[in-house]
């Protein structure tokens, strides 16, 4: 058989497989895939905090975060399908979704630097996209899956930039600033729970 | 028939209603029936809803949040936006402490005295300096959050449920600052200070209730 053969047959087989961690929409792998960013809250979080970090820090770094962001997820997400079994990282990525909030929550004031924020962006949405992958390797349709959920970063950060596109107003800062502390706050009830009953 | 009977008394509606025809659909969908969500708890929306209901359905929970938004209202800013800041993450702290086993004693009387004390603040105006009222409504905080984020409704998912529990939480603060908001009309001040009376008389009511 060919290879671009053997590729669509090995495609076919494994979207036929029943995959976990995921929930069905009907869609498919892909439609599952997307739907997940909206079912893992912890993921959705990072993202928005990341793009409250990036737009509370100046145009230069957020005009690229769209970019940067879904690519970075996409390889950790390759990396992780790579894993046999799923990274038991999630308390780990609790914490850091609460360190994030409380970064934005704080807000511009800090001045954390473009290099700080890119260096950051890029190992969270690669550690993230890794604990993504991982959780979905050995189960059918897991590529396409990854790849409809890196799709939907890349559409929901390029919204959330668009609409939050710097200078802002007074009150419009205030309203990062607090999101950022409700997503400080989900993420430590997140740890709470997950130090309870790790999912 | 019933799809009939729904258009002609939206329609009945409509034209009798004093108010604007958004508002009598935003009303219609608050008390719709609850039965439609009966089997929310199956999948993950379950978590978010649960999460969102819990807490704006507490009488105890929901006078004291639109209280910490009110007082910011009177405070003005800073603390106007500084104490709806503050208190979701020291509230999830709280929620923390129950969720790893650490007790916290008098919770109940706790969460009353929020209601009792912000409710006052607000009739009375006072004005303490921002550290005093930020480590005040933190403090309480810690009470609400060790009561209620630990609360869990059987088969809902924990993670979308704390979420959603944070976010309305948030969102009954921006009610209160909505209606302390209402100071700046004529009159709007006895309104402002007749809901404090009001989150007052409820705190004291709940206190009794802790007490007894």
């Amino acid at each position: 058989m060919s290879g671009p053969g053997t590729a669509a047959a090995l495609w076919s087989a494994l979207g036929s497989l029943p995959l976990a961690h995921l929930v069905p929409t009907g869609l498919g792998p892909w439609g599952d895939g997307m739907a997940r960013l909206m079912l893992q809250p912890l993921d959705l979080l990072l993202l928005v905090a990341l793009v409250l970090l990036a737009v509370q820090n100046g145009r230069s770094w957020s005009d690229r975060l769209a970019l940067v962001l879904p690519l970075n997820w996409l390889v950790g997400g390759l990396g992780g399908l790579l894993v046999v079994r799923e990274l038991p990282l999630a308390l780990l990525c609790a914490a850091i979704v609460t360190a994030m909030g409380v970064l934005a929550a704080l807000g511009p004031a800090l001045r954390l630097g473009e290099r700080f924020l890119r260096g950051g962006t890029a190992a969270l949405s690669l550690l993230f996209g890794l604990v993504a992958g991982s959780s979905l390797a050995g189960h059918g349709g897991a590529l396409q899956a990854l790849l409809g959920e890196a799709v939907a970063i890349a559409v929901v950060t390029a919204l959330l930039l668009m609409a939050l596109d710097p200078p802002h107003p007074r009150w419009l800062a205030l309203g990062l600033r607090l999101i950022g502390s409700w997503i400080a706050a989900s993420g430590l009830l997140m740890l709470g729970w997950l130090s309870r009953q790790p999912l | 028939m019933g799809q009939c009977w729904r258009l002609s008394s939206w329609a009945v509606l409509r034209r009798h209603s004093p108010l604007p025809p958004a508002l009598v659909a935003l009303v219609a969908a608050v008390l719709a029936p609850a039965a439609a969500w009966a089997h929310a708890d199956l999948h993950p929306g379950g978590g978010l809803v649960a999460g969102f209901l819990h807490p704006i359905t507490g009488l105890d929970h929901v006078v004291a949040m639109v209280a910490v938004g009110l007082w910011g209202a009177v405070l003005g800013p800073p603390a106007l936006w500084l104490l709806p800041l503050a208190f979701p993450p020291v509230m999830a702290l709280g929620g923390l402490l129950a969720l790893l086993g650490v007790p916290l004693p008098g919770v109940e009387v706790g969460i009353a005295l929020s209601g009792l004390v912000m409710g006052l603040m607000v009739l009375f105006e006072l004005r303490p300096p921002l550290w005093l009222a930020a480590l005040l409504v933190a403090s309480f905080a810690v009470f609400h959050g060790h009561a209620h984020g630990a609360e869990l409704p059987a088969g809902t998912h924990p993670l979308l449920y704390s979420l959603a529990f944070v976010i309305a939480t948030g969102l009954l603060h921006l009610v209160g600052i909505l209606l302390g908001e209402a100071r700046r009309w004529p009159g709007g001040r006895a309104l402002v200070r007749l809901a404090g009376a009001g989150v007052a008389l409820v705190g004291l009511w709940f206190l009794e209730r802790a007490l007894a």
